[in-house]
Parts: C-alpha cells; sequence; structure tokens
C-alpha cells in the first residue's frame, strides 16, 4: 500500500504536486484583470482527475487534500469546500480506477464528466445553501463543461510528456504484488 | 508475498477510510468555522498569501512582462487606426485643456478669497500589483505592501483617476484589494447633479449596477459616480465613474479607473476606517445606555427630600 515507497512513485509524486503549484502559479499572475464573459476550464481538477484514474499512487489522500485546500486559500475560493468535494471525488474515482483498466475510454470519460458535474453542482447548492454570494450562472457552467471537454486532452498530454497511462491488467510491482 | 500483501491490505482498508473520513471532516470544519468567522480564517488566508506570493516575485515580473510584451505586439497590428483615434481624441483634449487652465485659475482666485485650507489627511501609499485573484469568479487583485508599510483594512484604493476598491484583507507584506467588479463589493455612492444616494453593486461585470436608488427617473446616463462617504466606509467625493445603461434596462456604472491595465494603485490613508475584528457587533451594535426622560430617580427625590 502507500507506505510501500517506491522511488518510482515519489517521483510521480512529486511531478504532479509541482505541476499542481506550477498551474495554481499561472492562474495568479496579474494578466486578466477584467471581469471575463466566460470562464475558463479548471486545470487543477482535471489534472486531478487525470492522474487518480491514471495513476492513483501518485496522488496520495494528504497530498491532494494539501494542494487543494492550498489552490482554496490562493484563489480565493472558500477554503475547504472544493478541496472536500474534489477529495471525495478522487476516492469515488480511486475505487473504479480497477474497472477503468478493461473499460473504453468513452465510458471513463463519461464517468469523469458525471464526477465533474456533481462536484460543481454540490458546490453551488452548498454555497446556496450557507447563503454566500453565488458566481453568475453562465461562469460555473462554461468551466464545468470546459474542465470535462480537457479531460482527454490533459490525459493524451499526461500519456506523452510524463507517460501517464492506464495500467494494464497483470502488470506487476517491484514487489511482486498485482497493481 | 502475495498473501502477505494481502493480508496487509485487509489491515489498511479500515485505516484508510478512517484517514479519508478524517481528512474530509477537518476540511469541512475549516469550511465551517470560515463561514462562522471569515475575520479569523481571511487573516490565516491573507498570512499564507503573504508568505508564499513575495517569494515567487522573481518569476511573475518576467513572466508577466512576456505575457504583456506579446499583448503589445498583437496591438501594433490596429496601429494606424488608433493613431487616427488619437489624434481624433488629441483634438478634443486640446479644447478640455484651455477649460481646465481657465478653470483652475478662477478655482484658485476663488480659493485664495475664501481662504479655503484643503484637507491634508488624504495622503497615499502607492503598491504595484502582484497577482489577481486566479479566478474568473473573484475580482480582486493583490498589492506589494501591507501592514509593514502602515496599510490597515478599509482603505480605498484608486489608480490615477478612479476609485478601483478597497484594501479587504491585509498580511505584512501584502495586501489585497477588493475591486468595485467584485460579487461581494457594495459601496455607498452619490450620483452628482441630483444629489441621489445609492450603493455601487459589483456582479463580476466590468459595469457594476446601481442598486437601491430612490428615484431612477432622476438619473440619466452620463451622470456623475461619486462615493458619499456614508457609514465612515469611505472618504466622500472619490471619483467612482459615469452613469450608463446597461442592454438589460438597469442603470449601471461606467468605472472611470482603467481595470484593463491594473499596475500602479495607490492606497489613500483614510482618516476613518471602520475596524473589522468580530462579525458578532457587525449585525447589531452594542446599544448605548438608554437615556431616562420623566421625573427624576427615586433617589434624587430622597436626597431632596433631606434638604427641603
Amino acid at each position: 500500500m502507500a507506505e510501500v515507497a517506491q522511488p518510482r512513485n515519489w517521483a510521480g509524486r512529486a511531478t504532479f504536486a509541482a505541476l499542481a503549484c506550477g498551474v495554481i502559479f499561472v492562474q495568479l499572475l496579474p494578466l486578466q484583470t477584467l471581469p471575463p464573459s466566460w470562464a475558463g476550464p479548471d486545470l487543477l481538477l482535471a489534472m486531478t482527475v487525470v492522474w487518480v484514474s491514471r495513476r492513483p499512487e501518485h496522488l496520495p489522500l494528504l497530498l491532494v487534500a494539501a494542494l487543494l485546500l492550498l489552490a482554496d486559500l490562493m484563489l480565493q475560493r472558500p477554503p475547504g469546500l472544493m478541496a472536500t468535494l474534489v477529495l471525495i471525488l478522487t476516492e469515488f474515482l480511486r475505487a473504479r480506477t480497477v474497472s477503468f483498466r478493461s473499460l473504453a475510454f468513452g465510458l471513463e470519460w463519461g464517468t469523469v464528466a458525471m464526477g465533474i458535474v456533481a462536484v460543481t453542482l454540490a458546490n453551488r447548492f452548498i454555497l446556496m445553501l450557507v447563503m454566500l454570494p453565488q458566481a453568475p450562472l453562465g461562469l460555473t457552467l462554461s468551466q464545468m463543461v470546459l474542465t470535462i471537454l480537457l479531460y482527454p486532452v490533459v490525459a493524451s498530454l499526461a500519456y506523452l510528456t510524463f507517460g501517464i497511462r492506464r495500467a494494464t491488467p497483470g502488470e506487476f510491482t517491484t514487489l511482486g504484488g498485482r497493481t | 508475498m502475495a498473501r502477505d500483501r494481502q493480508t496487509r491490505e485487509d489491515y489498511a482498508r479500515p485505516i484508510r477510510r478512517l484517514l479519508v473520513g478524517l481528512l474530509v471532516f477537518v476540511l469541512i470544519s475549516i469550511f465551517a468555522v470560515w463561514r462562522i468567522d471569515s475575520p479569523r480564517v481571511e487573516r490565516v488566508r491573507a498570512a499564507v498569501i503573504d508568505a508564499i506570493v513575495p517569494n515567487l516575485e522573481w518569476a511573475m515580473a518576467p513572466v508577466t512582462g512576456m505575457a504583456n510584451l506579446v499583448a503589445d505586439f498583437q496591438s501594433y497590428q490596429s496601429l494606424s487606426a488608433q493613431n487616427d483615434d488619437l489624434r481624433r481624441e488629441l483634438q478634443q483634449m486640446r479644447a478640455w485643456r484651455e477649460a481646465a487652465l481657465q478653470l483652475e485659475q478662477e478655482n484658485a482666485k476663488l480659493l485664495d478669497l475664501n481662504n479655503v485650507q484643503l484637507d491634508p489627511k488624504l495622503t497615499y501609499i502607492t503598491g504595484v500589483v502582484l497577482t489577481d485573484s486566479g479566478s474568473p469568479f473573484r475580482q480582486s487583485v493583490l498589492l506589494n505592501v501591507g501592514a509593514h508599510d502602515g496599510i490597515l483594512d478599509g482603505w480605498p484604493t484608486m489608480d490615477g483617476i478612479g476609485l478601483i476598491g478597497r484594501i479587504s484583507g491585509v498580511g505584512r507584506n501584502t495586501s489585497r484589494v477588493l475591486l468595485l467588479t467584485d460579487t461581494s463589493s457594495r459601496i455607498p455612492v452619490v450620483i452628482q447633479p441630483s444629489g441621489q444616494r445609492a450603493i455601487l453593486a459589483g456582479d463580476n461585470t466590468i459595469y457594476p449596477p446601481i442598486d437601491f436608488l430612490d428615484n431612477p427617473d432622476l438619473i440619466r446616463p452620463g451622470d456623475r459616480v461619486v462615493t458619499s462617504g456614508d457609514g465612515g466606509l469611505f472618504p466622500g467625493d472619490l471619483l467612482v465613474g459615469q452613469v450608463a445603461l446597461g442592454n438589460d434596462r438597469r442603470l449601471r456604472v461606467r468605472l472611470a479607473a482603467d481595470y484593463e491595465r491594473l499596475e500602479f494603485l495607490r492606497v489613500l490613508r483614510s482618516p476613518v476606517t471602520e475596524v473589522i475584528s468580530d462579525p458578532g457587533s457587525l449585525i447589531a451594535p452594542v446599544a448605548p445606555a438608554p437615556q431616562v426622560f420623566g421625573p427624576a430617580q427615586p433617589v434624587a427625590q430622597s436626597a431632596g427630600g433631606t434638604n427641603g
């Protein structure tokens, strides 16, 4: 399990952490100070779901929680809310990584898309429940749709640059256990 | 080996589930605490940002510079059209300059006659924009001046011409400016020729709408909007913008400040600011001791009785 330290896993975790910090950094650059009419995709969310459905061992719980809480704090979101929802989503997907291996990509994409929709709706619902000011609906929806559309792009980029792909059935870890 | 691993997984699974539950609980409680006592958690947020962002400045400056260079290069393509526009604008500005000069002389004369002292309290600190909010849903920027430079929460922030927003969240070396366009920004304003008071409510568009207007018939597009100074929030008479009629027939404000490129901002040292320290007294301020009218207290009467 997670206690079995493998150098490859640690390298993968460090890569993901560095990428996530890079994404937050780019989002913080003061390039756009006008309120936008549409919202770009949530790259961090897209990356998290790609990694967790392909290489869950590169994404330990604590790393996901810490990175998302940092993103919440840095990006002026309600701290902890989005982090909780995405954490639950990653756990949901983590339990399905084994079945993803033999699934067509379309079905995997569909599952992930449903997860992203659920996270977005739950976020909005909770914000409504605790009576916080909401972002315009159009912005939230455009961000959700673009994040879902970005999933295959991020998946292929992750494969091309970092070799993040679905573990083939029967692949063995160095310790001899089945993945 | 494989069997050993199997048993270990059986032990690990409940522990893992416990860890997930614990993490979710911790994160949810952070959110709950933030919702209940926002100022304290926002101070923690400001401290985190204060610790991280100034260390990234060396990387942010060149990247931002490069991106702006590319944007500038794109604008060269429309250079001749811009040139014509600028010439036309210059013509108009010359006329205005004449008018301004005459008015300035007249104003100086009148001030001299009345022996007016201008308010010296409104000095300012200039800060450089480090980052924006990083999210399309929030409109704020981070300045490189903070509590170290004497910035206080609630101070108004302007660019050279108009109001930009107000300080909301101060770290040691950084402070956050909540822009007028943010959904949680509410500023009391006066619409000038008619003197009507209203609230400028940000809604994440570049033209924030005017709320709580008494009589919209007295307002017409082009009227000047300035801060009213109500509630001790801002000093009065800071220029905000002009009234414009939106596509949805709502009265909106065309902001005077240039939001397209926020680079250097002035933080005005506002003489009176509301300090937000705890959430309770915001909702219901502590009532002053009730004044008693009518006949005097019985004690005073008895004292009078012994005298008489």
